[in-house]
């Protein structure tokens, strides 16, 4: 693995793409920033509707785009949390707790400053951290074989199911749902024609790009254009002011910040908690800590320190289940999932093991992204501040053309229009149902997977399944063994953490 | 929202609700995927692992057996599980507006696969704007023909893939001032 991350130094550094790697990255990260400072507009909606812009570029190049929308996305929604108390992004709840107060003292520069260098600090160290996880895990992982391998994607989406908002069995019938959509098309094992019901459209299966984009994307703007308001905030409110941050009131910050980043990074490996939850716990860790807990929710420059460093310090860890055992751990996740299936690369061990240098190469990318995001940060926080007062009903016709285009390039059909539109519709109900798509668009995407592996386990069993597992694949029968306990631990832990901070995502 | 089992007594969960009707629609399809399985996949010229049992029906009916149970403990759950049906919180406008931009969708559509991306993102912009409330028809029509634009260019110059094109050798002589640009934006120029 070592010589992979020499490797990815190698690639990442290749004289021809460097200049532009970092370019897109740029402009991934601005992008994030613009639309995460956007009330309304989710990180989420911005990974669905840029993903079709990755397919068509370089691996190198379109994934480390969309990991700097989902950077920016993240911190950019703190912009109009610490404005106007309205945050661009569920993660940047918790940052209404101080930053609006500071705002009202007077103090926003301040307070969007230090935001920005706890977000860019937690997410550098959390980067570090995955880079120095993924090597060991992918190893272990490289010692699975097929049993073992739907054993783990058989538990992992029964745990994302159960972390997931709503009631478990919701979660566990969006699952199937997923998985009937990714029966559609053909069999993995055979290559037989099924369930494509005389559509010649989708012999070979449902395009996974308007599916994507359907169910993450068109529920937003659904949600968006529900009220006519054309234009939320007045621009004479957003004003930059106050004193800069100085050194020695970062420093105040630095242990609070350290403390965050550990809670984001231990969140971010675990699939289905996310950002949100991360963002309340680094806050009430630090209000607990603090020698003056009541300042907290007065306008304390640590309590926004906190939310913004844990909530960013989950975006590298939740590539480690993703990297090494190819388990998207939250939605956002999905969409590189899908940015890496387009260029035929699946996530899991045996990408570590056949493109190793590449996978470390887009995390290097990610660690050196720090360098322009704060760059990027600072230069544009008083433009980001005057993105609020776009207008709406000018944003959401603009927002759909990304929709419609990246779902037409994919294969040129006006069918995948339709499907587009259709997953967007059912994405609006089942929002407003109680009904979590992340599940759905997770058994579509490793449905196929986990019916080959389970397939070659049953080939290989020889007609003795029972004997086969529980004798000659100890590992496998473990994890069978563990699947309803640490789905039981993991669902009360999920729905605990969301009562106690009043979250869904 | 959390979910939070409904309280003993005439609580809103002891009700057949939405989720009660989730549920019966899960375990009905469960039923049409059981019936619909054999005609819908394609018999194996060689049953590879047949010895083993391995059918290409397996996994698809592993499938329909996870709706019905899982549909059956939905419909027991929806008893006690308090959940707002937020279809019903939706008024007459946000009715009308979802409504109005599904049409919108449909046109667009329409519009995108016969006269191109271009025209047909305009004119979608324009007419979406304005029913949302944009009044600053300059600044409208400014957006609606540059962004799309810029973003044709983006995915078909830039990115090199397709989108739908203006019909330009329809509507227009190769001879027209117009033609030389248009042409260039159109995808059979791309570089």
């Amino acid at each position: 693995m070592f010589e992979s991350f020499l490797g990815g130094f190698g690639i990442l550094f290749n004289p021809e793409t460097v200049l532009m790697t970092f370019l897109l990255l740029a402009a991934g990260l601005f992008l994030g920033m613009f639309v995460g400072a956007l009330p309304g507009f989710t990180t989420l909606m911005a990974m669905a509707i840029l993903l079709p812009i990755s397919f068509f570029l370089h691996p190198l190049l379109g994934i480390p785009f969309l990991i700097g929308v989902y950077k920016g996305g993240i911190y950019g929604g703190s912009i109009p949390a610490i404005l106007v108390s309205m945050p661009g992004t569920g993660a940047a709840v918790a940052t209404t707790f101080d930053g609006p107060a500071l705002t009202k003292k007077g103090q926003a520069r301040k307070a969007l400053e230090v935001a920005l260098f706890s977000s860019v600090a937690g997410d550098f160290t959390s980067d570090v951290v995955t880079i120095a996880m993924i090597g060991p895990i992918a190893a272990v992982a490289l010692l699975m074989g097929p049993p073992e391998l739907a054993a783990i994607l058989f538990l992992a989406l029964i745990v994302i199911s159960a972390t997931s908002s709503g009631v478990f069995v919701k979660g566990l019938l969006m699952l199937a749902l997923g998985l009937f959509f990714g029966m559609v098309g053909q069999d993995p094992i055979g290559a037989l024609s099924r369930f494509s019901f005389g559509m010649p459209e989708i012999e070979s299966g449902i395009p996974l790009l308007p599916m994507l984009i359907g169910v993450f994307a068109l529920p937003e703007i659904f949600v968006g254009i529900e009220r006519k308001a054309s234009q939320i905030i007045q621009s004479s409110g957003l004003k930059v002011t106050g004193e800069r941050l100085t050194w020695p009131e970062f420093r105040g910050c630095i242990r609070t910040i350290c403390r965050s980043t550990v809670i984001g990074t231990s969140i971010g490996v675990i699939p289905g908690v996310g950002q949100v939850v991360a963002a309340f716990m680094g806050y009430a860790a630090a209000k607990s800590a603090s020698k003056h807990p009541e300042r907290f929710g007065q306008g304390e420059l640590e309590g926004v320190a906190a939310a913004e460093s844990a909530n960013n310090a989950v975006n590298g860890p939740t590539l480690v289940p993703l990297l090494t055992l190819g388990i998207p751990g939250d939605n956002l996740t999905v969409i590189l999932v899908g940015a890496f299936i387009a260029h035929g690369l699946r996530p899991g061990p045996q990408l570590m093991q056949e493109q190793g240098d590449l996978v470390f190469a887009i995390l290097l990318a990610m660690v050196f992204a720090n360098i322009l995001f704060i760059f990027i940060g600072y230069v544009c926080i008083p433009m980001f501040a005057k993105v609020v007062t776009i207008r709406k009903s000018l944003l959401l016709p603009l927002t759909l053309i990304f929709a419609f285009a990246g779902s037409w390039v994919f294969r040129s059909q006006p069918f995948d229009l339709a499907v587009l539109v259709f997953f967007g519709a059912f994405g609006y109900m089942a929002k407003k149902l109680h009904f979590d798509v992340t599940p759905m668009a997770m058994g579509f995407i490793l449905g196929p997977t986990l019916e080959y592996s389970f397939g070659q386990t049953v080939i290989l069993s020889a007609g003795n399944m029972p004997h086969y597992i529980f004798v000659e694949r100890p590992f496998t029968a473990g994890i069978l063994v563990l699947t309803p306990i640490l789905t039981f631990l993991m669902w009360r832990r999920s729905v605990r953490l969301r009562r106690q901070f009043g979250t869904t995502d | 929202m959390i979910d939070t089992p409904a309280p003993n007594g005439p609580a809103i969960g002891r009700q057949f609700n939405f989720n009660t009707v989730a549920a019966v629609i899960f375990i009905v399809l469960a039923v049409v995927l059981f019936f619909i399985i054999p005609d819908q996949i394609d018999e194996p010229l060689i049953k590879i692992g047949n010895q083993n049992k391995l059918s290409p029906e397996l996994f698809p009916r592993m499938v329909a057996a996870g709706f019905f149970l899982l549909g059956i403990w939905l419909f027991f759950k929806s008893f006690s599980v308090r959940q707002h049906n937020e279809l019903r919180d939706l008024d007459r406008e946000a009715i009308t507006n979802v409504v109005v931009t599904l049409a919108i969708m449909a046109g667009y559509v329409f519009l995108m696969v016969n006269v191109g991306f271009v025209i047909g993102s305009a004119v979608m912009i324009m007419v979406m704007s304005t029913y949302f409330g944009n009044r600053n028809y300059g600044l409208g029509a400014a957006v609606s023909i540059i962004v799309p634009t810029i973003v044709f260019v983006l995915f078909t110059k830039v990115l090199v893939t397709s989108l739908p094109p203006f019909p330009l050798d329809d509507v227009l002589s190769s001879d027209s001032f117009l033609y030389g640009p248009l042409n260039y934006l159109s995808n059979h120029s791309i570089f």
